[in-house]
């Protein structure tokens, strides 16, 4: 079934300006304002506007019935456009366009492929063209999968960045005890305890420094979500900490804690005590 | 207490140091390039064609929405009294289609005017000769698509009725030339034609309609924009200056990103530099007191492990720049895959302000990292070191 045509349309304001008019003898419009429009006009539920094609050319006079707040769109969020409700003959109407539409949402009988009846669609098709709503879907998410694989591109390089830091770090950490390592050895203690003990530190400060990581990316996640949230005036959540990604940046700082951690460990023990102690 | 000969000492920590130091030098000199490459980019896309104004309907941008600007001639007209108006191009962009056998090819078409046009380069054959409206001018993909060569005949159709299956508006036109369209998006066929044929196609004709101007101008182009603001106040009028601050309100995200992820990176240069020099003079802390001891001036000691930070930072600044260059092309060519967007828009930007930028700000931060271990090698107190050391 096809969408009545008093569906009401969501349409961009851009070229239809809006502004508040006078009282007036001819029947106002229904108008629907998104809330951010509504703020910026400073209208209100039963206000009369002005609206028109062109700026500063009013064609006719619309009365708010609603104020609403749109579902939050991340693929137009930058353009930050400001939109209006009207019913669909009212605005082909004030376009000068009447009868005329962009598109229709098609509503098919259950077990119908959307795939076949597009095709099917297409085969008659003259000056329209029939798409699914999947394959829409996936073409307005190509902007997405772009910034998604930027953002997997960033991350490789930060994962590499603080693998290197990490390992630099764990090198230098077990490093720093060879005079400990040494004194342990002239003791009698073995080696395999030592490498163990060397290991359990480096360990220990891959597990604290994953907790802190883990606690800094929470607090900067909920401060990403708290100031774009407010810069955009919108609900979309822009950073989200998952169980998986926390897992992934665990079990990898952990890892690389231990590796390094045993490398330098190994190294140690190796060494001659009186090389460690620096006498020969 | 030669710093090249001092970071030979311990081969895998300098190797590990050079290593983070390089990765973290590319991420700052990509997220450099990213900060300002976009808006670079934008500028001289907009001014390939030295045109510094662009006139467009009332609260957006040319091309943004499907909005017009009715009365295009006196508009023009309006704009060329004001003396510092060089060229007037009125530029007309539609969806339209062509025949190709039994089916319709949808292109994008543009209306220009030979003499003023600001979107353009021919690239084979010939422009449209003015009153040609018989030429049509092709994009290399339209070509493609129509399978049309220079001298073959095309017919533009538009305004299709689906209840009638006839189309609106018709156009018999000769392919004259091959053009890049400046803006256009990477394999995107556009055709261009006159601005009267391509009105007609798009039913602009009637009130005369165009969606955009493009104002070549003597002399400063935010003074000449705020006076045609002035004299056509219905319309939006941007100087190219005032479009990329505009431009730059979109890209907010990849301005604060490339900030946050440069400092994380300067942050991590300084961390990884301060913590090897710190671990490397308590290593030391013999020798440097022997030297103390021999009369070796602090002031010596402190530039010999500031130098050692400036030497790290400076060789892995060096490696960093290569793996950032390279980083960077992958990067740009990730993000200029966003549907839509000019073929000509890139990200990463390379000039020699940011390599320099990045440079100057890599050896600071190298030579700061390696201030607090220097500090801590100058006051070592002398006989107590080499008592521990001895003992």
């Amino acid at each position: 079934m096809l969408l009545p045509t008093t569906t009401l349309l969501l349409l961009t304001l851009a070229g239809v300006p809006v502004q508040a008019a006078p009282q007036a003898a001819t029947p106002a419009l229904p108008i629907a304002l998104e809330r951010r429009l509504a703020e910026r006009l400073g209208a209100r539920v039963g206000d009369t506007l002005a609206v028109g094609r062109e700026a500063g050319a009013p064609e006719g006079r619309a009365v708010v019935t609603a104020i609403y707040e749109p579902a939050a769109d991340p693929s137009v969020i930058t353009r930050r456009d400001l939109h209006a409700r009207f019913h669909l003959p009212d605005f082909t109407a004030l376009l000068g366009a009447p009868d005329r539409v962009d598109r229709f949402g098609v509503g098919l009988a259950p077990g119908v492929p959307p795939d076949s009846a597009a095709r099917e669609l297409n085969r008659i098709a003259f000056g329209f063209q029939a798409s699914p709503s999947a394959e829409i879907a996936s073409e307005s998410s190509q902007t997405f999968r772009v910034v998604s694989r930027f953002h997997d591109a960033i991350a490789i390089i930060s994962v590499v960045a603080s693998a290197i830091f990490l390992l630099c770090i764990m090198l230098l950490k077990v490093e720093e005890r060879r005079r400990d390592a040494a004194v342990m050895r002239f003791t009698g203690i073995r080696r395999r305890t030592i490498f163990a003990a060397l290991l359990l530190e480096a360990v220990l400060v891959a597990a604290l420094g994953s907790a802190m990581g883990v606690g800094l990316a929470l607090v900067a996640g909920a401060a990403t979500n708290a100031y774009y949230q407010r810069f955009f005036d919108t609900t979309l959540i822009f950073s989200a900490v998952t169980p998986g990604i926390l897992r992934f940046s665990v079990l990898l700082s952990l890892g690389l804690g231990l590796g390094a951690g045993a490398l330098a460990a190994w190294r140690l023990v190796r060494t001659r005590p009186l090389v460690l102690w620096g006498r020969e | 207490m030669n710093p090249l000969r001092n970071l030979a000492r311990h081969p895998v920590r300098t190797a590990l140091a050079l290593a983070g130091i390089a990765v973290t030098t590319a991420m700052l000199l990509d997220m450099v390039l990213l900060a300002g490459g976009i808006e670079r980019s934008f500028a001289q896309l907009l001014l390939g064609r030295g045109y510094q104004v662009r006139v467009s309907p009332r609260g957006t941008l040319p091309f943004d929405t499907e909005a017009t600007i009715p009365g295009a001639r006196g508009i023009a007209a309006t704009m060329r009294r004001d003396p510092a108006v060089e060229a007037v191009a009125p530029i007309v962009g539609s969806s339209i289609h062509a025949r190709r056998g039994d089916s319709l090819v949808t292109l994008f078409g543009y209306g220009i005017d030979p003499a003023a046009q600001a979107l353009y380069q021919v690239t084979a054959g010939a422009d449209l000769a003015p009153g040609d409206s018989a030429g049509l001018l092709l994009s290399a993909p339209a070509a493609r698509v129509l399978a049309a060569a220079i001298g073959d005949t095309v017919v533009l159709v538009s305004r299709l009725d689906p209840q009638m299956a006839v189309a609106g508006s018709s156009r018999t036109v000769v392919v004259r030339g091959v053009v890049r369209w400046l803006y256009d998006a990477r394999d995107q066929a556009s055709v261009g034609t006159l601005v009267p044929v391509m009105q007609e196609l798009a039913a602009f004709r009637a009130e005369d309609r165009v969606s955009a101007f493009a104002v070549r101008v003597t002399g400063d182009a935010d003074s000449a924009a705020a006076r045609l603001r002035a004299a056509l106040p219905s319309l939006e009028i941007n100087s190219v200056g005032a479009m990329v601050l505009r431009f730059r309100e979109r890209l907010t995200y990849f301005r604060q990103l490339s900030l946050i992820l440069g400092t994380i990176s300067l942050g991590v240069t300084v961390l990884l530099v301060g913590t090897l020099l710190t671990i490397t003079v308590n290593e030391r802390r013999g020798e440097i007191a022997t030297l103390r001891a021999i009369g070796v001036a602090r002031g010596t000691i402190v530039r010999a492990v500031m130098l050692e930070g400036g030497a790290l930072t400076t060789l892995g600044g060096g490696l960093g720049v290569l793996l950032g260059l390279a980083t960077a092309e992958q990067l740009d060519r990730i993000l200029t895959s966003f549907p839509g967007l000019p073929a000509a828009i890139s990200f990463f930007v390379p000039d020699a302000r940011s390599l320099a930028l990045a440079a100057a700000v890599l050896v600071i931060t190298g030579i700061v990292a390696g201030a607090y271990p220097a500090w801590l090698a100058a006051r070592a107190p002398i006989a107590e070191t080499l008592r521990t050391e001895a003992t």
